[in-house]
């Protein structure tokens, strides 16, 4: 049995089988599963757990021996050279992504079934949900660059009418229209640009139109196309300016669909903004790519955290803060060096992890007491004891602190932007650690507040009777609690074996070309060698340190006096004496709720220009939005019709 | 086999002894008393005994400790003892006189020690979080803005600091940055590195948080903050953990800015010359901005950070990046 | 290449985000959206006109008399033909949530349904 993940010819199918096998499944539901739930969950267990185990089942072949796998529809193979047909072609950065678009989605699907039990025509949740789970995988896996554009709008319409579901709400509606307009005018951007990339090439095969450009070179046709798909990508991966759609949609969504889309849905943009740069392109030798990069990220981070700041509302918190951390995983990624490149992309596997996690958390609250109003929540801790847990793991983790996945990726980050920093004398990139840095402390005062007023606190009377959430919902978020544990303690080992393939086959773009085409089409492209990575941080060395303190605690306390150990509760003591009473002036003592809204006014009152700026910028109107993607696409054509021609 | 034994209890004395948890705690009080002693005399009173703050520790370790209802008590008793962990942690990565124990020399333990740093404040606000009182609601609120404002000129210093010694890179690596005051003479001395060491001068205070920014927790006005609920046994923790950040604070300066260049031969002597200089500091930033003046609101202090702090940090990154 | 072929598509895509920048009405911004979509299906077209081509269907009679004959490119048609209808799909999906909307907030002027900001 263990053979046959070796052997080639049976590997091959596994990529295609899971995509349209989430795709026929979808349609199964709608067909039978409209009445029964039970049927309905089967299938979509069945749907999403076979897909991601299809995709670990190609874990041997490409992670481990580093092939590329290549599979053409219909077996319509290239005829002298040249590609004809649709390709499959699987490397480690699609698998890479591939088992984070699986696994996500797997965990989603659990979580919905108790989740998402009190709404009404679920059949049609499901349906929506596995098409989107298809074309989101799709969509890493293909090869072909108009298949990734129908991959990009099924994407696009299964989100649409996911976020619109829960249509008795208005906001719901509003936000699945706004979403729908701005991610169609991405979309045309990114047609445009395939457009007009065919007119110059001829082809539609990614591998073959690398070939042809690192043969010819830019000429303005190219620049002009590589300026719009990078736009269209870009309001894909909700980079600033094209951010507006991600805040209302991940707000209005039903959770599971929340961590989805913050999981996957925005890592889709940015694995297609990695395809255009680093493979097709190969553009990342060219200064003014790296530096657009860098500072679209450093701008994204910095109004992404100082927006999730002002927020009332929970989901919408979280949304910004995702935001903010793409702008991470761009800055990363823009440096063009391979040290940047995996901690980007490192990154990016923790924040599907810690995000995921945070917004089944904001879903389990939801669940349990009906609202996400920071103003009206407060105290569940002592209520929903493990659900506090898993989201101070969550929150820890995305602040950056140790032990937790997030220090080990963003010192990575940050490791490698300075490092570029040095190398190429230019000053915005040390500016942009600094903006980085100081992201990071705002990014653990926002989830302070949201503790504080979530979490921790005093618990409104209304809230007294809420329960915490059944098991079905718990389980994803314990899991996705270890992982974010476990990558953060091993990621040496997360290192060594995921992300080193990951880069070669960034990096590699001669292998890429001569698996899909043959060997002749491979000499015209450029090949770039990884280089030693360097680590200065070993967890387990410090976990022993601080165990060893500990334990000298421990013994000195239990040592001491027998009163040290002891506690002692105490009741509020407003309803006892009424001798007092006095003290109180008579009055019975109020309960003053310290809301969300009431933390950091003094840093709010500080900006408060910068913030009335902002929110009147976020108007809600989607003429404005409109507007903010039509500049930020013109600024981008210009920046690099100025600066590479 | 024996080597490793004689390692391990060479590991276990420095963790636990020196530099570790009881000599940190015994200077950590010290300064704290030297402190107040010094105060006192500022205001022409006569002030505790320096050994105050021991007595206080003890007298404090003997209390019953009462936990309000509304509390979550794990999260409550783990915060104190989380924050004194990492401070241990901290002072044992601190080269005093060039003397690394573990024998590790780590390449970047300044943006570790720049994430330790955090942690005892976090410590500090998820304690007061848990208590469930509005006022440690607003008192960790306060803290947390006070730790936005003085990370971003810390992070400016730390960046000037290390450019500065390793030439046109980084060096971030502070066994190395002590070894290369020995040769190159003291950073204090270098003239475009003063206004770093004046702004990290201001962000002592604030770290540690004695007047006049300790707005987080004001004694007459919030009730003391996050600490509000917290008696007996984590009430002397965490204010054994100030006492103990006031000696990492002013150990880190030392190193940063003096470094090697006042080390000895002995290891006992450059302790002792440690322990001076951190005195010394302590007096320079702390006691006397807290007797002078009087204690900032949180939107003035914020305003301070970002504006005169940060700039004369940026001054010197300047500085140091052109020169 | 027909140089007005172009023109009119780029046009038509100024034309349509213009209206989607400008218009309050949300049907007026549904339609600039297709018009969007219109221009580019139109200059996907043109891409691949060859001049002198027929149309790219292989007929009995050029089998047999082996005439190399001149298609214009099959490629962009399809890809046209796809993009018309995930164009049509893309409105259709619009306009019901155009209905959803008017039913719960009673209007359809963007100014008015925007509960959501800042």
């Amino acid at each position: 049995m263990m053979e046959m993940f070796n052997n080639y010819e049976v590997v091959k199918h596994f990529p295609v089988i899971a995509v349209m096998g989430l795709f026929l499944f979808a349609f199964l539901i709608e067909i039978f599963g409209a009445k029964c739930k039970i049927i309905r969950n089967t299938l979509t267990l069945i749907a999403t757990g076979g897909a991601f185990a299809l995709i670990l089942g190609l874990i041997p072949m490409v992670f481990g021996e580093g092939n590329v796998i290549s599979y053409w529809m219909g077996d319509w193979k290239p005829v002298a050279g040249y590609a004809i047909g649709i390709g499959y072609e699987v490397d480690a950065l699609s698998l890479f992504f591939g088992l984070l678009v699986s696994g996500t989605f797997f965990l989603s699907s659990i979580y919905s079934i108790k989740y998402m039990s009190r709404d009404h025509h679920l059949g049609h949740y499901y349906t929506l949900f596995l098409m989107l789970s298809g074309s989101v995988l799709g969509l890493v896996l293909t090869g072909d660059i108009f298949n990734m554009f129908v991959m990009i709008e099924i994407m696009t319409f299964a989100s649409v009418a996911l976020t619109a579901f829960r249509n008795k709400k208005g906001i719901a509606l509003e936000a699945g229209f706004k979403y729908l307009i701005l991610g169609s005018i991405g979309s045309s951007l990114v047609l445009a640009g395939i457009a007009v990339l065919y007119m110059q090439c001829h082809t539609l095969n990614m591998a073959q139109i690398s070939s042809i450009i690192g043969g010819a070179g830019l000429n303005p046709s190219l620049v002009f196309a590589f300026a719009l798909m990078f736009a269209g990508f870009g309001v894909k991966s909700y980079i600033v300016p094209f951010h507006t759609p991600a805040a209302d949609a991940y707000m209005a969504a039903p959770s599971s669909i929340s961590m989805v889309f913050s999981g996957m849905v925005n890592k889709a943009g940015v694995y297609a903004l990695i395809r255009l740069t680093y493979t097709i392109f190969n553009a990342m030798d060219i200064p003014a790519v790296n530096i657009l990069l860098v500072t679209l990220g450093a701008i994204t981070m910095f109004i992404g955290v100082t927006m999730a700041l002002a927020q009332h509302d929970f989901k919408r918190l979280l949304a910004f803060h995702s935001i903010s951390q793409i702008g991470y995983v761009i800055t990363a990624i823009g440096l063009g060096t391979a040290l940047g490149l995996s901690s980007g992309l490192f990154h990016a596997m923790n924040h599907t992890m810690f995000k995921g996690l945070l917004f089944l958390c904001a879903g389990a609250v939801f669940y349990a007491t009906g609202t996400t109003d920071l103003d009206k929540l407060g105290g569940l801790s002592k209520r929903m004891p493990k659900t506090t847990i898993c989201f101070l793991i969550g929150a820890f983790s995305i602040s950056g602190l140790p032990p937790f996945n997030g220090f080990a990726s963003k010192w990575m980050i940050y490791q490698s932007v300075y490092a570029k920093g040095v190398e190429s004398g230019n000053f915005a990139y040390i500016f942009a650690t600094i903006v980085a840095l100081v992201v990071s402390v705002m990014t653990l005062a926002s989830f302070i507040k949201v503790t504080q007023a979530v979490f921790f606190g005093q618990l409104p009377d209304k809230l007294k009777d809420t329960k915490e959430v059944p098991f079905a919902m718990r389980l994803p978020m314990w899991i996705m609690s270890g992982l974010c544990i476990l990558s953060g303690v091993f990621y040496r080992f997360v290192d060594v074996n995921v992300l080193y393939p990951v880069r070669n086959a960034a990096f590699g773009v001669k292998n890429y070309i001569s698996s899909m085409l043959g060997g002749e089409a491979a000499a015209a492209a450029s090949n770039v060698s990884s280089e030693e990575f360097f680590t200065l941080w070993d967890p387990k060395l410090w976990l022993i340190l601080f165990a060893i303190v500990l334990l000298a605690v421990c013994i000195v306390v239990l040592l001491g006096d027998k009163t040290l150990g002891a506690v002692r509760k105490n009741k509020a003591s407003e309803e006892s004496d009424g001798k007092y009473a006095t003290f109180f002036g008579g009055e019975k003592s109020t309960h003053s709720h310290v809301a969300g809204s009431d933390l950091f006014w003094g840093f709010k009152k500080d900006f408060k220009g910068y913030f009335k700026f902002m929110q009147g910028m976020h108007s809600g109107s989607v003429n404005d939005y409109a507007l903010y993607v039509v500049v930020g696409t013109a600024l981008i054509v210009a920046t690099m019709f100025i600066f590479v021609l | 086999m024996s080597e490793t034994v004689v390692t391990m209890l060479t590991n276990a004395f420095s963790v636990l002894v020196f530099p570790g948890l009881l000599f940190v705690m015994i200077v950590g009080l010290l300064l704290a008393g030297i402190d107040r002693k010094v105060l006192a005399r500022m205001q022409k009173r006569k002030g505790p005994p320096v050994l105050q703050p021991f007595y206080d520790f003890f007298k404090l370790m003997g209390k019953e400790t009462i936990i309000p209802d509304a509390a979550n008590r794990r999260v409550f008793l783990a915060a104190p003892i989380i924050g004194f962990v990492s401070l241990v942690v901290m002072v044992v990565l601190i080269p005093i006189g060039g003397y690394t124990p573990f024998g590790i020399t780590f390449n970047a333990d300044l943006i570790v020690m720049l994430y330790l740093l955090t942690i005892p404040a976090v410590a500090l606000i998820i304690g007061g979080s848990s208590s469930g009182s509005p006022y440690a609601g607003i008192g960790i609120s306060r803290e947390m803005v006070t730790m936005m404002a003085y990370e971003l000129p810390l992070v400016i210093v730390l960046l000037t600091v290390a450019l500065k010694v390793g030439g046109g890179s980084f060096c971030f690596s502070l066994g190395e940055i002590s070894a290369w005051q020995e040769t190159n003479g003291a950073l204090i001395t270098h003239w475009e590195l003063i206004p770093a060491a004046i702004a990290f001068l201001f962000v002592i205070p604030a770290e540690v948080g004695t007047q006049p920014f300790d707005v987080a927790e004001a004694e007459t006005e919030i009730c003391e903050g996050p600490l509000v609920e917290y008696t007996g046994a984590p009430l002397a923790m965490f204010k054994l953990n100030t006492a103990i950040k006031m000696f990492v604070m002013t150990a880190l300066f030392t190193v940063l800015f003096f470094g090697n260049a006042v080390a000895t031969e002995y290891l006992a002597l450059n302790a002792l010359i440690v322990v001076a200089i951190s005195a010394g500091i302590t007096v320079l930033s702390m006691t006397l901005a807290h007797a002078v003046c009087a204690r900032l609101k949180i939107e003035h202090l914020f305003k301070f950070y970002w504006t005169v702090v940060t700039a004369l940090a940026a001054i010197s990154l300047v500085l140091v990046w052109c020169l | 290449m027909i140089i007005v072929n172009y023109i009119v598509s780029v046009a038509l895509i100024a034309l349509g985000l213009f209206a989607v920048c400008t218009k309050k009405n949300l049907i007026k911004i549904v339609l600039g959206l297709g018009i969007i979509d219109y221009g580019i299906n139109l200059m996907i077209v043109s891409i691949g006109y060859v001049p002198g081509g027929t149309a790219p269907v292989y007929t009995l009679s050029d089998f047999a008399n082996f005439v190399s004959v001149s298609f214009v490119d099959p490629v962009p048609q399809a890809l046209t033909l796809t993009s018309i209808v995930i164009g049509a799909c893309v409105d259709a999906l619009a306009l019901s949530l155009v209905i959803m909307i008017y039913r719960k907030y009673k209007t359809v002027n963007a100014d008015e349904v925007r509960r959501i900001r800042g």
